[in-house]
């Protein structure tokens, strides 16, 4: 590389390279012994986050101290925490933030248990005839259009023109309003989110099981481990990180959930299902109150951001500690 | 003069008047500032609503009339989103003052939003140059709600592209059965109703008594159908018939109060009574709109359904054509004996972007011209369309279009429509969601649901500076359950 | 013998299991066969005579070539960029390790955390007064960023799985850095790249809300007319709404069966080298 005597370029000219050819490995040089290397690969990232994501969060953030509704015509008109405090004492909001958390709760759960569980059934498939072919029907869910899932979902749950209740009518005799019904909204909406989601939890347990080490596998199964202290020995401590990380994108996701509900229900009936998302848009684009939907947004991402750090360091201790073992 | 003198004066007077005949039609048509010019036009207009549907697929129409008339070219593109996020897109688009729409079908309660930030054109403003624009509509109604902004003053923001109201479409094959007819009467101690003139007499109560006679779940056959998605305005539209008729109110477009006048008794009793008709609905009708309350008539689930005039060509198709007829929906049974009807007025205006350059201007008040010319309203009314004035109206063998002709303009003058107000979408957000409350049963007095909206209305208005009367304090404990 | 028939059991038991999550998809696609009475017909009607009409009126439609090509410009695109973009800045989080490098994976993640109906007003108003409204690079952009915060954390996880020597055998053979990440490394992290394309590419192949209000008619893809087209008359035009989501969903799932291995291998975020 670098000669024993003279430049770089002196060098290069030695070796027979051409004019341009040394200039674009003096461009490289000059980019390798940059110490703004690691700098430079961030930039683009960097631009990315601040033009597309910094920008509109403060902007929105911004927003939030004023009353503003962009229909009314009016200038906006601050109002410091106004919004805020509006927001905390409103009763309504804090209705549809348990709703939230419940359905995360019920979705991320059901989904976790359902999708370990079928991952486990699916992990030692391999020899099955069409394996490929199953798992591509089995995250088929999560591919379609989410605006036909919600429209088609609506008409299967339809009373009169709906297979559900169909069916419902058919072994039970009796009639389900599936969306209609208070008792029975939450169930069906999270059934369909649950319908969809859960393939995603099953792609992340055959990731997690895949990535226990084989050897250790067949260690267990010469000792004659029983299962259920192969999976708490073996299993778990390698798989537990990648299941974590699929139920944390979940529960993120879901925490936000809008366009399944408010498709299936609009957040009704009444307000049964009505989760902040729900109340977000309706805020954000029936009514185009800027100021009040950035202040809700900006707490639901707080909400969010702590969760998130709290579980993102529970998950770094316990890698920390599997490192350490 | 001597006569030499006399002729040739003649003679130039001749010429004058014989170049002049021939210079000034070239001058008109030279007038016109586009001549020559190519435009493109672009319409927004609600996805999937045949009205408005039509009002894009005749432009081409308007595009052969423009050429011969005015001599210049203008093609047409069109945009579309369902009625539910069409407002967004309309506001998101002329709340930064783009071109990118020049002409809009907006829904008749969004007058005010659009109007109140100058986004759309004032119509009377352009009377006196467009005299054409002074048409005389079939009824106050349409004036009222397709082009007044704020309520009760003169000003103008719109042109109606079409008028609409409710009806009722009605199973007549069931209804003249000769079985049915002698079962009901033996029932009820009342005859079916048969004609036009029968349905005119028919009030809520007697409406309750044929609707519970069809209601056969076990054959799959239900009294009625209505709408009660908390979906857009849906539920609020056909709860707004019974409350209106018994007398109620939804506010005071004077002084903005709505708190002491949406929550009344009657619009309580409306409340009830509107839920008590679930029974005689088909089960999902609970979450129904447009859509589905289409399906559930032309599915034959339904002896009748409540539906909008606009959809009349989606509610009899080739199968049913012969068992449908249209009737005046029921009202309430006054003291003397009358039937008050008072039902809510749908229908969508045109109105112009306010930020089109000169040219896109000139163009859209030159298609609005034309729309309203009687062979462009006949054409519409042809395809299925609804017109509003009163010349095509009145017209000789017009009722005969189309059967539903003759209960939209019976109905028209019996309708009218709700707020005109900037934030009618979120009044009519909380609104939607204390009536769907009800009747749905998850509030189970429907004046804890007035109360609650009315809170809200009242809350939603003063915050936005639009109303002097602060919610009463007894506002802060309302909630909706 | 005992064993195979346990094991035939047990395939048929996970056939099964596919199925019955594939059925409404199933219902969906056999409906694009049907007439719009067939469609609503109760019982459901699986014994029905098939027609073709309704993908003739698909095509037939003046927005339905258009809208394709824009979502298969605009998803592959955006993911490509994304790839890139997260590329560099996975390798540079995982070799030169930056303080900072917990705090921006964090942040990346935060990303997805904000509801998306509140930021898209204010990025429509920043593309307004951009005037990026309705052009390819400002739609395909924004999907670029959307991509990605996970395509960062899977290259990440990757590219910590190789080992450092491959980097500096690759310098001390006279190699640009450069060229060791795009010649040396890049191809050694092909599961994680597939797995993080195919993620994203659903994901933008999908999206609705942002098209419909930052696109316009020049970068429609199909989500949105799919929405705006569902409405026929008033009514639900269903034959056309299964119609279109089936022929929607045709390219993802020859993706996904296609590259079924790389997609599970890449969802272990780098833990796994080899088969799952």
């Amino acid at each position: 590389m670098t000669a024993e005597t003279g430049s770089p370029r002196e060098a290069w000219r030695q070796d027979g390279m051409s004019f341009r050819q040394r200039v674009r490995a003096g461009r490289m040089r000059w980019i390798d012994d940059s110490r703004h290397f690691p700098g430079m690969l961030l930039v683009p990232v960097l631009v990315f986050f601040v033009v597309w994501n910094l920008v509109p969060l403060f902007w929105m953030l911004g927003m939030s101290f004023f009353n503003y509704s962009i229909i009314t015509g009016s200038p906006p008109r601050y109002i410091g925490f106004g919004n805020y405090l509006d927001i905390l004492g409103n009763f309504s909001v804090w209705q549809a933030l348990s709703k939230t958390f419940v359905f995360v709760l019920g979705a991320v759960g059901i989904e976790t248990v359902l999708g370990v569980v079928l991952g486990f059934l699916f992990w030692g498939s391999s020899t099955m005839p069409g394996r490929r072919l199953a798992l591509t029907l089995l995250f088929a869910p999560m591919i379609l259009t989410p605006a036909a899932t919600g429209t088609f979902f609506r008409l299967i749950y339809e009373p009169t023109f709906g297979v559900a209740n169909h069916l419902v009518q058919r072994f039970f005799g009796t009639s389900i309003n599936f969306l209609g019904d208070r008792s029975w909204a939450w169930f069906s909406v999270l059934a369909v989110d649950v319908w969809m989601w859960t393939p995603f939890m099953i792609l992340i347990s055959l990731a997690a099981l895949g990535s226990v080490p084989k050897a250790e596998l067949e260690a267990a199964e010469v000792d004659g481990l029983p299962w259920t202290r192969r999976i708490r020995h073996v299993i778990l401590p390698h798989a537990k990180f990648i299941l974590m990380l699929g139920v944390l994108l979940r529960t993120i996701d879901s925490f936000k959930v809008m366009d399944l509900i408010y498709q299936l229900t609009r957040g009704g009936p009444g307000n049964t299902t009505e989760v902040v998302g729900i109340t977000l848009f309706r805020k954000a684009f029936e009514g185009f109150t800027m100021g009040w939907s950035g202040a809700l947004a900006v707490i639901a991402l707080l909400i969010a951001i702590a969760f998130t750090s709290i579980y993102l360091y529970i998950l770094n201790l316990s890698r920390a500690g599997k490192e350490a073992a | 003069m001597d006569r030499q003198c006399s002729r040739s004066m003649l003679r130039y007077l001749v010429v004058c008047l014989l170049s002049l005949s021939v210079a000034m039609p070239r001058a008109i048509a030279a007038d016109h500032p586009l001549k020559g010019q190519k435009i493109d036009m672009a319409i927004l207009g609600i996805g999937g609503w045949l009205p408005s549907r039509l009002g894009v697929d005749m432009s081409p129409m308007f595009a052969k009339y423009a050429k011969e008339k005015y001599g210049y070219d203008v093609s047409f593109t069109f945009a579309e989103a369902p009625f539910s996020a069409l407002f967004q897109k309309a506001a998101s688009t002329l709340a930064t003052r783009s071109q990118e729409y020049n002409i809009i079908i907006s829904d008749s309660q969004w007058l005010g939003a659009l109007a109140e930030p100058k986004w759309i054109v004032k119509i009377s403003d352009l009377l006196k140059q467009n005299p054409e624009f002074n048409i005389e509509w079939y009824d106050k109604v349409i004036r009222d709600s397709y082009q007044i902004y704020p309520d009760g003053s003169n000003d103008l923001w719109g042109l109606p592209e079409e008028g609409d109201t409710v009806a009722l479409f009605v199973r007549k094959d069931l209804f003249q059965d000769p079985n049915e007819k002698s079962a009901f009467k033996a029932k009820y101690g009342m005859e079916l109703p048969q004609t036009f003139e029968d349905w005119e007499k028919i009030s809520f109560a007697e409406m309750e008594k044929i609707a519970e006679f069809f209601t056969r779940p076990d054959k799959g056959l239900y009294g009625t159908v209505l709408q009660y998605s908390k979906e857009y305005d849906f539920m609020s539209m056909y709860l707004y018939p019974f409350q209106w008729s018994l007398g109620g109110q939804i506010w005071d477009p004077k002084d903005g109060r709505i708190y002491g006048i949406l929550n009344s008794p009657e619009n309580a009793e409306g409340m009830v009574w509107n839920k008590r008709y679930l029974k005689y609905q088909p089960p999902g009708a609970i979450n129904y709109g447009i859509a589905e309350n289409i399906d559930a008539f032309t599915q034959d689930k339904v002896a009748t359904a409540f539906q909008w005039a606009a959809v009349g060509l989606a509610m009899i198709n080739d199968k049913n054509r012969d068992k449908v007829m249209v009737v005046p929906p029921p009202g309430v049974r006054q003291k003397d004996g009358t039937i008050k009807r008072l039902y809510c007025i749908g229908g969508q205006p045109w109105v112009i972007n306010a930020y089109n350059d000169k040219a896109h201007m000139t163009v859209a008040i030159d298609f609005l011209k034309w729309w309203y010319l009687p062979d462009t309203q006949l054409e519409f009314a042809k395809r299925g369309g609804n017109p509003a004035v009163k010349s095509v109206l009145e017209a000789k063998g017009f009722d005969s279009i189309h059967p539903w002709y003759r209960a939209y303009k019976y109905m028209l003058s019996r309708s009218r429509d709700f707020w005109h107000e900037a934030k009618y979408s979120e009044m009519l957000a909380a609104q939607q969601e204390a009536f769907t409350a009800y009747a749905t049963g998850q509030v189970a007095d429907p004046k804890v649901a007035l109360e609650w909206a009315a809170c809200e209305q009242q809350k939603i208005l003063f915050e936005a500076g639009r109303t002097k009367i602060k919610p009463p304090a007894s506002c802060a404990n309302a909630q909706l359950k | 013998m005992q064993r195979d028939w346990r094991r035939s059991v047990y395939h048929v038991v996970l056939w099964v299991v596919a199925v019955i999550f594939f059925l409404p998809i199933l219902w969906i696609v056999l409906a694009a066969f049907k007439t719009k009475d067939d469609l609503l017909a109760v019982p459901v009607k699986w014994a029905f005579r098939p027609t073709l009409a309704n993908f003739v009126d698909l095509v037939h439609r003046h927005d339905f070539f258009s809208s394709l090509w824009n979502s298969f410009l605009i998803s592959a695109s955006a993911v490509v960029v994304a790839l890139v973009v997260a590329f560099l800045a996975a390798y540079c989080f995982s070799r030169f390790k930056p303080r900072s490098t917990d705090f921006l994976m964090f942040l990346l993640l935060s990303i997805r955390m904000v509801p998306a109906a509140a930021s898209v007003v204010p990025v429509f108003l920043m593309y307004t007064a951009l005037g990026w409204k309705d052009t390819f690079w400002g739609v395909m952009l924004f999907y670029a960023m959307f991509s990605i915060p996970f395509s960062v954390w899977i290259l990440k996880g990757f590219i910590d799985g190789i080992s450092q020597r491959f980097d500096e055998t690759g310098l001390v053979n006279g190699g640009s850095r450069l060229h060791v990440m795009f010649r040396v490394v890049l191809p050694q992290v092909r599961p994680g790249l597939i797995a993080a394309f195919i993620f994203n590419l659903i994901f933008v192949w999908n999206e609705f809300l942002f098209n419909f209000i930052i696109g316009g008619k020049k970068t429609t893809m199909i989500p949105v007319s799919l929405v705006t087209g569902s409405l026929a008359q008033g009514g639900v035009d269903w034959t056309f709404v299964a119609t279109l989501a089936s022929v929607y969903l045709v390219p993802p799932v020859i993706a996904i069966y296609f590259f079924q291995k790389y997609l599970l291998v890449g969802m272990t975020f780098g833990t796994v080298r080899g088969e799952v």
